[in-house]
């Protein structure tokens, strides 16, 4: 099976060759090729990053933190549980304890209330002794104390740890109950004067301390999932696959989004979730009534308008003037021609002008929510698709076709690729929303890319998804079954290209526009028909001229010459 | 419930037995509840409260001790850590530095030197606090003298 000229011929792209640079030449036979699409190729980094994380299942956790505190213990000779104490204190860093130890070993003591020696002894010297907190008396095999030595009844001690644990992981930075003594109280105390049940919650609040007073560490974010991850810092790229198979973040942990930065999805979460757009739809579709200035949305009607009551003012939808006022001297009922001439003498742009331009900027925030949110469905319906793929599908292919299923991993390839893309696409939705209005190249050249990888995944998705299912419901082996093999792989490697196109582009900030005729060359290949998407984006936005900027905080789209947004009075 | 119990009844015998030991303090106890308790502290003196008395209500949880009782003055006072409509009182101890070896006699005391040391950083009265924030100690002295010459003093004839 030579698989390069066959893909060659399978897709009948016409810009086919600039993209498809070498990627399969080092591939003769299929398994190979197959393999080589998966990872160690150098290419693929910029979609399966070298691993800078770790990921830590519990008892991975477990095994480092124990490996940490018996380190911290034989350096400086002190028990396990004070060592772990004493890791506690300083966020789990052994370098931190290390450098506050050696620096000054009778603060850090004093501190953390780890105590060299008792301060009272008074068990030796009683037989009977009494609690602090119940003030009964107790023969002193019945009292339990701290490093310091302050005794207090084995059910007060109980109940106090109690009332600790159920009070949070403050529980891990317990002290000796009597005021000002200040000795920490260690897992050993817990562990023989606690509950069962409060004993498990005192080692999950000390696993759960591990990873989140850590700065490395920190758990993956999808609900239910209990991996943690532990990252590099320092490191390029933020994006996290947990084992879970959740792509988040690592910086802000929202779900992965490379490659627009952590500010821009903020940006965008906060604006969808915001109130904002609501503020920008009254303002443009409704006119606030004359007399009780309540919002009125004209749906329907004559422009005779009767506010609802309480108010009941009736006025003019036109002029918003009071409609007694109405009649043959403006011009009838019907045909407010005070409106024109009001409008001749410019009494009514101001206030038109800006319903008007709070319309588009819904409009034009609209038209990429919409396409970032069927993104998301169709990432969503692409998961589901490929598992269904991975647990039902590939086995009966493999038998109808008598391939082995190891040789239709091509398919789960494609699936995988389209998930990711789907996921790359969406966030360069948001991104083009803040692109600035007035850089034409960067907007020209970005739309041409995500133009270019948009089409090119409807083609792969396309293929995995309907040319896929006449070979799931025909009958028998089917010899255009190679041909299909050759087409999807030969697909999911050219979109595979594309996207990483998109994202070097969208990660060095468009800054190949800047200087060079590359804006030309994308603007010629686009004009000379490829079906590309962007120019939907292109033709939705290109209304907005450099004499206007959209501002950050409620897209309102103010004219340049203002510094502060006229909607929100935010700065610009 | 019954460790509370017992350990307020412990409390009660204390405070019985040693009445006279702090003159500035009158802790009693509820004739029906022994988890409800009043107090009479006696401003410091050296401060605009020297002079008054006031009288506080204590809640006590039925985790007591090891949660602490909830404290609030039930006579007027102009000070930055007590809600001056409420009476409510922002005091550490009383919250999260509560330790079940703290008894009610000794909140009492802490409660005392809170009004001769107040912490207008954190505070519940804001135009207390602020007086003393901006260095107009004698601002904020005078209208807490006021108070309490209004609220915790014996009203003449």
């Amino acid at each position: 099976m030579d698989s390069e000229d066959d893909m060659h011929d399978a897709n009948d792209v016409e810009s086919l060759e600039d993209f498809y640079s070498g990627d399969t030449a080092a591939s003769d036979d299929d398994e190979r090729d197959f393999d080589f699409a998966k990872s160690d190729d150098s290419d693929d980094e910029t979609f399966h990053p070298q691993r800078n994380y770790t990921i830590l299942s519990e008892d991975d956790i477990l095994q480092l933190q124990e490996e940490d505190i018996t380190k911290i213990s034989t350096v400086l000779s002190i028990s396990r549980i004070q060592a772990s104490i004493l890791l506690r204190h300083y966020n789990w860093s052994v370098s931190k304890v290390h450098d506050a130890w050696f620096a000054d070993e009778e603060s850090v003591r004093k501190a953390v209330g780890l105590l060299e020696k008792p301060v009272v002894d008074p068990m030796l010297n009683a037989v009977e002794v009494t609690c602090g907190i119940c003030f009964e008396t107790y023969p002193r095999y019945r009292m339990s104390a701290a490093s310091c030595g302050h005794p207090f009844c084995c059910s007060c001690w109980t109940g106090y740890i109690s009332t600790s644990i159920n009070d949070g992981p403050g529980c891990l930075m317990l002290r000796c109950p009597k005021p000002s003594c200040g000795a920490a109280v260690g897992q050993d105390m817990i562990n023989t004067l606690a509950s069962e049940e409060d004993k498990q919650k005192y080692s999950r609040y000390l696993l759960r301390s591990y990873i989140e007073d850590n700065k490395k560490t920190k758990w993956c974010p999808a609900p239910g999932c209990e991996y943690a991850v532990d990252f590099v810092m320092g490191s390029a790229s933020f994006d996290v696959c947990c084992n879970c198979s959740y792509n988040f973040c690592w910086n802000c942990t929202e779900e992965a989004h490379r490659p627009v930065d952590c500010g821009t999805v903020a940006m965008w979460i906060l604006k969808n979730s915001a109130e904002s757009e609501n503020m920008n739809w009254i303002l443009a579709n409704s006119k606030p009534c004359p007399k009780c200035k309540r919002p009125i949305e004209k749906n329907q009607g004559c422009m005779h308008i009767t506010c609802t009551p309480p108010c009941k003012f009736e006025f003019c939808w036109l002029c918003l003037g009071a409609w007694s006022d109405h009649g043959e001297r403006t011009g009838g009922f019907y045909a407010c021609n005070r409106y024109e001439t009001a409008k001749q003498e410019g009494a009514y742009d101001e206030a038109e002008r800006r319903r008007e331009m709070a319309k588009n900027s819904l409009e034009r925030y609209t038209h990429y929510y919409e396409r970032w949110a069927t993104n998301q469905a169709s990432r969503q319906k692409a998961l589901s698709d490929l598992q269904k793929m991975q647990t039902e599908h590939l086995e009966k292919l493999s038998n109808m076709q008598s391939t082995p299923e190891s040789q239709l991993k091509f398919i789960t390839d494609a699936w995988l690729q389209i998930v990711e893309c789907r996921r790359v696409l969406k966030w360069t939705y948001a991104y083009g929303y803040y692109l600035p209005e007035n850089e034409h190249a960067k907007r020209q050249f970005f739309e041409y890319l995500q133009g270019e990888a948009e089409s090119g995944l409807e083609r792969l998705h396309q293929c995995a998804e309907k040319e896929l299912q006449v070979f799931l419901d025909a009958a028998g082996p089917s010899k255009d079954f190679n041909e299909f093999r050759t087409k999807l792989a030969g697909l999911t490697s050219v979109t595979r290209n594309y996207f990483e196109n998109l994202v070097r582009a969208l990660e060095n900030g468009l800054s190949d526009v800047d200087g060079h005729g590359a804006c030309s060359r994308t603007q010629s290949s686009k004009s000379s028909g490829s079906k590309s998407k962007g120019g939907r984006g292109k033709g939705a936005t290109s209304r907005y001229e450099s004499t206007q900027w959209s501002c950050k905080h409620c897209t309102y789209v103010n004219v340049r010459s203002t510094t502060e947004c006229e909607v929100c009075r935010q700065r610009r | 419930m019954q460790a509370s119990r017992a350990r307020l009844f412990k409390e009660y015998k204390e405070v019985q037995r040693e009445k006279a030991v702090d003159p500035d303090i009158q802790l009693v106890c509820d004739d029906s509840n022994i988890f409800k308790w009043t107090a009479l502290i006696k401003g410091p003196s050296e401060t605009p409260y020297e002079g008054g008395v006031f009288q506080l209500a204590f809640a006590i949880p039925e985790q007591y001790p090891l949660l602490p009782p909830q404290v609030r003055f039930l006579t007027k006072i102009f000070h930055p850590n007590v809600h001056f409509k409420t009476g409510e009182i922002c005091l550490d101890i009383l919250k999260n530095a509560w330790s079940p070896a703290w008894t009610l006699q000794s909140v009492c005391r802490a409660i005392i030197a809170l009004m001769a040391h107040p912490e207008p950083d954190s505070p519940l009265n804001c135009d207390s606090g602020n007086l003393l924030r901006s260095g107009d100690v004698r601002g904020f002295r005078s209208m807490a003298s006021m108070y309490t010459r209004l609220a915790a003093m014996p009203k003449k004839g």
